[in-house]
């Protein structure tokens, strides 16, 4: 039983950056029917900011902001460079896009920095561990989880209360009806990305305060699991993404510990065939998510 | 596939378009070869002046062109994007590698590997073989549980694959070695294998496209809503496709770990799956024209930018070392090509087909057709399959009531036509025949027989439609849009006799458009496409959605005598959805109307039109 | 002169849905728009607000030209189109559909203007905080016209109004145009039921096959027998 516990807690601490990560992806699917492989870029941008900052010795009370800044930045300029120009293009064309920006990216910072991993030293608070009882937590999940679900209840709020939620709702579901009522599709469009890259930074810096090392190709496999987690949930639905997310982590650490140690490695495997099982019974997702395609 | 030749011996009456299909795929493997062999001079040449380093770079170009054409198979035709054919080719290659790796030396990597591995010691040709049923094998698995699931999720489930083999492969120590590679692979030596092996893979790809199993996908990809309503079914074909590819793929990834002479789990990876990808993308990904284009550009501009960011003294001075430079141009020509031209650099073009209606266009320029004129077409005898019928057929959305209990009866060889005004039901009743939408109530017969299912079930049993907002295959010519469906009556159909692919052309007007790309005609003359479309499947009942639908009074006036000519040709019945009142009257045996989902009214022309009811539900009231 | 279209063309690939189409509405009208299921009327209005491109022609508002803006432009300058199958948005309740069709107008006066509108549509306020995919057709057809209104637009475009109601509903909408044009406000209608919307029009237009074939004052126009032509086609 304290197994289970301890397995829940370790799994929603990984699964919350999933979770933050996959609501982003979830969204920009929403309004623009992408599959956005290049948002996981938008955490390596961070990590070679946190890298340069703290070789520098900047604080890391002064890094942090600067790490979810330029994720935001990275995502509007990748919609305004790229995806703009293909909006209205197959979801084939839109998804090979988003992977030619991802190796572009892998790229990039191979010429521009290099190809080895820099590595920074992480603050002490993230590995610090408290006993609770039979428990041992990690004061830094603790943080990830409620960083995650203040992030979590702030979009809902957003989507709820702002004009560019209302807006960004109205879009998911009928993109002109929206322009009708004055909406402009570049602005929120735009909007969405800047959104989106906000959660991924903020995914990104607690992931990476732990990480301590930046490399080009970082970003590719947490954005795959985040992808994964708004398949899971039904791309288009937020609520989803998070369920997904949160599954997919706690998912993750069970096999671990249920799979015998010299098949460990096959954990990914595992929940990738429990996920195949999944959507062949449900293709759709675990939630259903209106479109309004018409013959 | 073989399919194929078992109905050609069975039906001796083919059609005349299989001939000319046949000869535009002998055509195109022909120049594809050739474009092949002067890839491979070229690459000869430039090694010829380098340094061993040169010649394995001709090998790699052969290779990756035999893995990226295993791709066009499967995504060209289909229209579908996998990840997963690398994983394939990767379980092939290890196959082979794990029969053929000599028995000494698997004693030492992998003493401890299962089902007697480490005693086995076969023929890199014999294993080769094995390998590549095992790679259809695994095909046929990952292509069933993929084809379950819709488009997106099919593509990742794919991806999913190629992460779970090379997992499976780093962690299978005792099968694969891990992260260590398997080596002692015996090697093949020069470069004759891999142009055999590139011939190949070519061969393969062009035959496929021609095959009647590559045409039914490349229709499903065009159009599968229209494709099922021809008759088409999606699963098979996709998945066929699916297995080719798998098979060149992984005749691909045997080939390339006999190159290397060793295999390990990060060999087909994703970022490699990227650049065969790219290959394709770039260069084309609908014909094999544009599979090797590609595959010969990235090569180029790869070894170019290799060359330059390795620091040269180059144009009289250092350049500074770049390490990532291939990289960056790999991924910026994908991008500028997604970008500026997303069907690539070649789009369409296939060489044989260019040179083909170049040595044409001088000397026959109206091709087989010319020999067929209209006068010829004799009426083929009328279907004899009854009426058909709807008993009560209704189907409520969520509490509102789209279409109720509608009872209604077209005859055989008679054209009835369906009126209502907007929001009648008339769409809603066409999509209950033809299965697009499932009944709530009452049943619909062709004849004794009840229909039910998917639509390719009732387009095969004998109602054809066409589409209110046009719905041909844009991309392929004329005469293969109708020439694809007739394939379809072939094999399903064949009780019925067929009025020929050259002769349904003729009645559209269209035979001197037959080798146009249908998306490049006027409105017309894709409305008189579909119907020739339609017609082609031989059926006993033609559904026409709104045929006049967007034209003027004198382009319906000629649709009415049009629709007349076809449907007395192919002896079918016609169910006729219109809005147009004129229209309707001239045209039809028997009038049905329809308003706020249920039948109003039902007679003759004549009666139709002096009915008060039919003009107040059409024109709306006085009242109030 | 309120709205002036002049010789408009509108594809869609190959299809010519709007052939060459001109028609005017002065401030204070009411304009009917009839003509048989496909005639090219929803291109038209989706042409005059932006949602579609046209390939030739002019479309002038207020005296300014405003051919290809894009419809947040228009919507600015006072156009508001209510869609046809009213397009409202299923996942947002009554109140949001309104806050958000109020997106381009000054803060302060979003919340009145929503009051207006609960007063304009009691049912409305009724399902105030309800989602919008639970309204009736009539309901739904309400809302979408509030929706519109929310911007206070100058000229109001209703494409096919009618469409899937009960009679009963019918007469609902018919009334509310009257209330409307009572208000003083311009109105260019779509709509199915030709006579019906004639008889309440100052003017009308039959559109048949992308091309206006008759215009004038409404009543008469509703009387006139190639109306009825245009419906049964002029080919018999």
């Amino acid at each position: 039983m304290t197994d289970v516990v301890q397995n829940l807690i370790d799994g929603l601490g990984a699964g919350s950056t999933y979770a933050l990560l996959a609501v982003g992806v979830s969204m920009l699917f929403g309004v623009m029917h992408l599959v956005n492989f290049a948002h996981g870029e938008l955490l390596t941008v961070g990590a070679y900011v946190i890298y340069g900052m703290r070789s520098n010795g900047i604080s890391w009370l002064a890094v942090i902001p600067v790490a979810i800044a330029s994720a935001v930045v990275l995502s509007m300029l990748i919609e305004l460079v790229a995806f703009r120009r293909v909006r209205s293009a197959s979801a084939f064309t839109l998804l090979l896009t988003s992977f030619a920006i991802e190796i572009l990216s892998h790229a990039a910072w191979r010429i521009g920095v290099s190809s080895t991993p820099r590595r920074y030293e992480a603050p002490q608070i993230a590995f610090k561990v408290v006993e609770v009882g039979p428990f041992n937590i990690e004061v830094w999940d603790v943080i990830s989880i409620a960083v995650a679900v203040a992030c979590f209840a702030g979009t809902a709020i957003m989507l709820r209360t702002t004009m560019f939620g209302l807006a960004v709702r109205a879009a998911s579901e009928d993109f002109d009806a929206a322009r009708l009522m004055g909406v402009k599709a570049n602005r929120v469009i735009s909007g969405a990305f800047a959104f989106a890259g906000l959660l991924a930074g903020i995914a990104g810096a607690l992931w990476l305060v732990r990480r301590g090392q930046a490399d080009p190709r970082m970003g590719a496999e947490p954005l795959l699991k985040a992808v994964i987690a708004a398949i899971i949930g039904g791309l288009g639905s937020l609520p989803g993404a998070v369920v997904g997310g949160l599954s997919l982590g706690v998912a993750e650490v069970f096999f671990r510990s249920w799979l015998p140690s010299d098949l460990q490695g096959l954990t990914d495997s595992a929940v990738f065939v429990v996920i195949a099982v999944l959507f062949v019974v449900r293709p759709q997702g675990l939630f259903d998510v209106e479109t309004a395609e018409r013959v | 596939m073989t399919g194929t030749t078992a109905s050609a011996a069975t039906a001796p009456s083919r059609p005349t378009a299989p001939a000319s299909m046949r000869r535009l795929a002998l055509a195109s493997l022909v120049a594809n070869l050739v474009l092949l062999l002067v890839v491979f001079a070229g690459g000869r040449l430039y090694a010829s002046f380098g340094s061993s380093a040169r010649d394995l770079l001709v090998v790699d170009l052969l290779v990756n062109l035999v893995l990226v054409l295993g791709f066009q198979v499967f995504i060209g035709n289909t229209g579908v994007l996998s990840f997963g054919h690398l994983g394939i080719a990767s379980v092939g290659a290890y196959t082979m590698a794990l029969l053929a790796v000599p028995a000494d030396r698997k004693a030492v990597l992998i003493p401890n590997a299962p089902w007697g591995i480490p005693e086995i010691e076969l023929h890199p040709f014999v294993a080769s073989l094995i390998a590549i049923g095992v790679g259809v094998l695994v095909a046929l698995l990952l292509g069933l549980v993929a084809a379950r699931t819709s488009g997106l999720a099919a593509t990742m489930i794919t991806l999913a694959f190629l992460a779970i083999v090379r997992q499976v492969a780093e962690n299978r120590k005792d099968l694969t070695g891990g992260a260590q590679n398997l080596s002692s692979i015996p090697r093949l030596d020069g470069w004759s294998w891999a142009l055999v092996g590139a011939a190949i893979a070519v061969t393969v790809a062009v035959l496929f496209r021609s095959s009647r199993t590559g045409r039914l996908a490349v229709a499903t990809r065009e159009d599968e809503l229209a494709a099922g309503a021809m008759g088409i079914e999606v699963f098979s074909p996709r998945l066929i496709a699916f297995v080719v590819g798998g098979a060149v793929v992984t005749l691909g990834g045997v080939l390339r770990v006999q190159s290397l002479g060793s295999i390990g789990p990060s060999q087909f990876s994703f970022e490699f799956t990227i650049l065969i990808l790219a290959m394709l993308v770039v260069g084309g990904m609908r014909t094999v024209t544009g599979a090797i284009v590609g595959t010969v550009f990235i090569t180029v501009g790869k070894e170019v930018t290799r060359f330059l960011g390795d620091g040269p003294d180059f144009l009289g001075f250092r350049w500074p070392v770049i390490d990532g430079l291939p990289d960056l141009f790999l991924a910026g020509s994908l991008l500028v090509v997604l970008l500026t031209r997303p069907a690539g650099l070649l789009g369409e073009f296939d060489l044989g087909a260019w040179l083909r209606r170049r040595v044409r266009g001088s000397t026959s320029p109206s091709g087989d057709s010319s020999a067929v004129t209209e006068d010829e077409v004799a009426p083929v005898p009328a279907s004899t399959t009854g009426a058909l019928r709807t008993d009560g057929l209704g189907v409520t959305f969520g509490g509102f009531i789209a279409v109720d209990e509608v009872t209604m009866r077209v005859e055989p060889g008679t054209i009835h036509g369906l009126i209502g005004p907007n929001g009648a039901g008339k769409t809603t009743f066409v999509n209950l025949l033809t299965g697009l939408v499932t009944p709530t109530e009452g049943t619909v017969h062709l004849g004794e027989l009840e229909l039910n299912g998917a639509p390719y079930r009732r387009a095969r049993a004998g109602i054809s439609r066409t589409f209110q907002n046009l719905r041909v295959f844009p991309a392929l010519s004329v005469r293969e849009n109708v020439a694809v469906v007739d394939l379809v009556a072939h094999a399903h159909r064949s009780h019925r006799e067929g009025v020929g692919v050259d002769r349904l052309l003729v009645l559209a007007g269209l035979a001197e458009l037959a080798e146009r790309p249908a998306s490049t005609l006027d409105y017309g003359n894709q409305r008189r496409l579909e119907i020739a479309r339609a017609a082609a499947l031989r059926p006993d009942y033609l559904l026409l959605d709104e045929p006049t639908s967007g034209m003027s009074s004198a382009e319906s006036l000629e649709m009415v005598g049009h629709v007349r000519r076809v449907a007395t040709a192919i002896g079918a019945g016609v169910l006729v959805i219109d809005h147009d009142l004129g229209f309707i009257t001239n045209i039809c045996d028997r009038i049905t109307v329809l308003d706020q989902g249920a039948v109003l009214a039902e007679g003759t022309p004549d009666e139709i039109q002096r009915d008060p009811r039919v003009i107040e539900a059409y024109l709306g009231s006085g009242h109030g | 002169m309120m709205l002036e279209v002049d010789a408009l063309t509108t594809r869609y690939g190959a299809l010519t849905a709007l052939h060459d189409a001109s028609l005017r509405v002065d401030a204070g009208e009411v304009v009917a728009l009839v003509g048989p299921n496909g005639a090219g009327k929803t291109t038209l209005l989706a042409s005059v607000v932006g949602l579609l491109q046209p390939s030739s022609g002019t479309i002038r508002f207020a005296g300014t030209t405003i051919t290809g803006n894009d419809p947040a432009a228009n919507l600015a300058a006072g156009l508001a189109l209510v869609p046809e199958r009213r397009r409202i948005f299923k996942d947002l309740t009554v109140a949001e559909n309104l806050r958000l069709a109020g997106n381009t107008v000054a803060k302060s006066l979003r919340k009145p203007r929503m009051e207006q509108m609960a007063e304009l549509f009691p049912v409305l306020r009724e399902k105030w905080d309800v989602s919008a995919g639970y309204l009736s057709g009539g309901q739904a057809q309400q809302l979408a016209v509030a929706r519109a209104l929310m911007s206070e637009p100058k000229l109001l475009l209703l494409d096919e109004p009618c469409l899937g109601l009960s009679p009963t509903m019918v007469d609902v909408i018919f009334e509310l145009i009257d209330t409307l044009r009572a208000q003083g406000r311009t109105i260019l209608v779509v709509e199915q039921q030709a006579q019906r919307v004639l008889t309440i029009a100052d003017r009308g237009y039959v559109l048949r096959t992308g091309e206006i074939v008759a215009e004038g004052a409404g009543p008469d126009l509703a009387g006139r027998p190639d109306l009825f032509e245009a419906y049964v086609g002029g080919s018999s």
